[in-house]
């Protein structure tokens, strides 16, 4: 399985603080891979490493089986699109397909229009009167339309509304599907993910917990809901994520390879969303010194 | 990468394009009655020692209108490579900060350096292009005015020699140095302060005291002065003032044979040479004492740089911004390939 980004105990420290620090993960191609993680996880300083628009201050990181992108061949194959989706107030939407036009050699044009017309964005209108959500999809015009191998989305849906979000994601899901690319994308709200994501990495504190594809972690993970009882005296193939206790009830989320086979326990499957936080909640304890979420 | 540069300048230079038209037309439409009144004077052709005369009824001709577009002239030219750094330089990198559009640039298939490149060269040779084109014409415009303000050695409103200010700084190649400079200082504003309007400010306050710094505690000391002494007759005709100790002051506001020689000082020296400032005590009795005075072997002495060096001060300080500006540039290019975003 090759990499699209593979980082080795990789930090980034803007001047006392560290953003990432001693970051180890490596993302598989051909997923759509989401990265959850509360704020301050070190989310967007990852991805703006992988994007070539920062540099590491310790550790590697390589994008594509390469350093990250900086001459023209390089950032050609990889398409961004930064919180917020960025985009020229001033000019109007035909003039930002023009733009990625002259800026990117491998541009696709009959892409870029047929998805401006699919959106119904008015080619005239200036990108400063446009939706957030319809500016989160002209940006994501311009990352796609460039043919990357790799697409980076950095909270692409965080500002906008429900429906918007929706739209945003299901049209992701369609570029996708059609132009196979691998996508990494970030987010804190899981259900976001749930959508589009085959593939889930919960990022705390620059640490993986988790990652996995999604089939996968559903298929290991188990919610389990019997009478009072120590988790330490599980059997040694169960891994406890998260338990709680009433006077006389315990519930556990456990990871385990083979099947749960007590009889004492009530087992139920468990969703990405409970899954993933259980995983923060267990974490949060080593969050204290990690709470600067980069904003340029 | 230049499509997008330009498509980005357009609004800035649409303005430009505007206002060097409006100002054409005003010299245009003043310039030719300058021109023919210069003509009718008589200045041109005449002999060095008697064109005071002819240069002064020019300029006491002058009308408001002229006196008017002069002065407006001289504010333009002067102003516009402030105008230019703080609109133009200032924004250019600092927007893409605060809008966080630089991420959008940065990632598509061209580098920071070309991205740089470009948006500074195209917006920057506009900078120049507007101010020299301004200057230029304005200089055409006004060169009647120079003529005449040279040889005179009277004082008119207009009446200014080509080192007084803020005449140097209106004319000739230095306005292209200080647009140069202004338009860098702006962008290495913004590239540091990452926000417009603070980087707007700060290069109004920096361009603002660099331009006061310059022809007061610089300009003066880049070519050591030459001096002179001269008899006494040829700068006096009478009516020194003279205080009852014998005090007096001798003060000259042209050297001769020297028309628009940028004077630094001027003073009484004795036959040896060294300054004096109390009058013989035979000439103090006299109702005229400058003949009284020469024959005592005092003259005056001028400190001042030579009308020929105007083209060496205009060069050198000319230099001097655009090493500044290119220094600045070099900077900025540093600092956004630096990749710390």
């Amino acid at each position: 399985m090759t990499a699209v980004i593979e980082t080795e105990r990789l930090g980034k420290r803007y001047r006392r603080l560290w953003a990432l620090a001693d970051c180890t993960l490596s993302i598989p191609a051909g997923h759509v891979v989401g990265i959850v993680g509360p704020n301050g996880a070190g989310k967007t300083t990852l991805l703006s490493l992988a994007a070539g628009l920062l540099a590491p201050t310790t550790g590697t990181i390589e994008v594509l089986g390469g350093p990250p992108p900086e001459n023209p061949a390089e950032l050609a194959r990889v398409g961004f699109v930064a919180q917020d989706a960025p985009v020229y107030a001033g000019l109007p939407v035909a003039d930002h397909l023009r733009l990625g036009a002259h800026l990117n050699p491998g541009w696709d044009e009959a892409l870029a229009r047929a998805r401006i017309e699919r959106l119904d964005l008015d080619p005239g209108q200036k990108a400063g009167k446009l939706s957030g959500g319809q500016r989160a999809q002209l940006a994501l015009t311009l990352a796609i339309a460039k043919r990357p191998g790799l697409l980076i989305l950095d909270e692409p849906v965080a500002s906008l509304d429900p429906l918007a979000r929706r739209e945003f994601l299901q049209d992701l899901m369609e570029a996708v599907a059609e132009q196979g690319l691998s996508v990494v994308l970030s987010s804190h709200l899981i259900a976001d993910l749930e959508r589009v994501c085959d593939y889930l990495i919960v990022l705390v504190a620059s640490r993986v917990l988790v990652a996995g594809p999604v089939d996968e972690l559903l298929a290991t993970h188990y919610l389990l809901t019997g009478p009072r009882r120590d988790p330490a005296t599980l059997p040694a193939g169960q891994q406890v994520i998260s338990a709680s206790h009433t006077d006389r009830q315990t519930t556990l989320l456990v990871r385990t390879s083979g099947p749960v086979l007590d009889p004492a326990w009530t087992v139920s499957e468990v969703g990405l969303e409970d899954l993933a936080l259980a995983y923060m909640k267990q974490a949060r304890p080593a969050r204290r010194n990690h709470h600067l979420e980069v904003q340029q | 990468m230049t499509w997008l540069a330009w498509r980005q300048f357009r609004p800035q230079a649409t303005a430009a394009a505007v206002a060097l038209a409006a100002f054409t037309v005003l010299l245009a439409a003043t310039g030719p009655h300058l021109a023919s009144l210069y003509a009718a004077s008589g200045v041109t052709g005449c002999h060095i020692d008697s064109c005071d005369r002819p240069a002064s009824n020019f300029l006491g001709l002058l009308g408001g209108i002229d006196t008017v577009v002069y002065l407006l002239g001289v504010a333009a030219v002067i102003l516009t490579p402030a105008v230019i750094g703080i609109f133009w330089g200032a924004p250019l990198i600092a927007r893409e900060f605060e809008t966080g559009t630089f991420r959008l640039a940065w990632t598509q298939s061209i580098t920071r350096t070309r991205w740089l490149a470009v948006k500074l060269g195209l917006t920057g040779l506009a900078a120049l292009a507007v101010t020299e084109g301004l200057a230029l014409m304005f200089g055409w415009w006004a060169a009647p005015i120079g003529q005449a303000a040279r040889v005179t050695a009277g004082t008119f409103p207009l009446g200014m020699g080509p080192f007084s200010l803020p005449a140097f700084d209106a004319h000739g190649i230095t306005p292209l140095g200080y647009a140069a400079f202004a338009f860098t200082l702006g962008v290495t504003a913004g590239v540091l302060i990452r926000r417009a309007v603070p980087a707007m400010a700060v290069t109004l306050i920096i361009f603002a005291a660099i331009q006061v710094a310059m022809p007061l505690g610089i300009r003066p000391y880049l070519f050591p002065p030459a001096h002179t002494t001269a008899s006494l007759s040829g700068y006096f005709s009478g009516g020194q003032t003279i205080s009852p100790g014998g005090g007096f002051a001798l003060a000259v506001d042209h050297v001769r044979g020297e028309p628009g020689a940028w004077i630094y000082s001027s003073g009484a020296v004795n036959a040896a040479g060294h300054p004096v400032s109390t009058m013989p005590a035979a000439c103090i009795q006299n109702n005229d004492p400058l003949p009284c005075l020469a024959s005592h072997g005092i003259r005056v002495a001028v400190t001042y740089q030579p009308t020929s060096r105007y083209w060496a001060f205009q060069w050198t300080e000319t230099a001097i911004y655009l090493a500044l500006a290119l220094a600045l540039a070099g900077f900025c290019f540093w600092r956004v390939s630096r990749r710390r975003y």
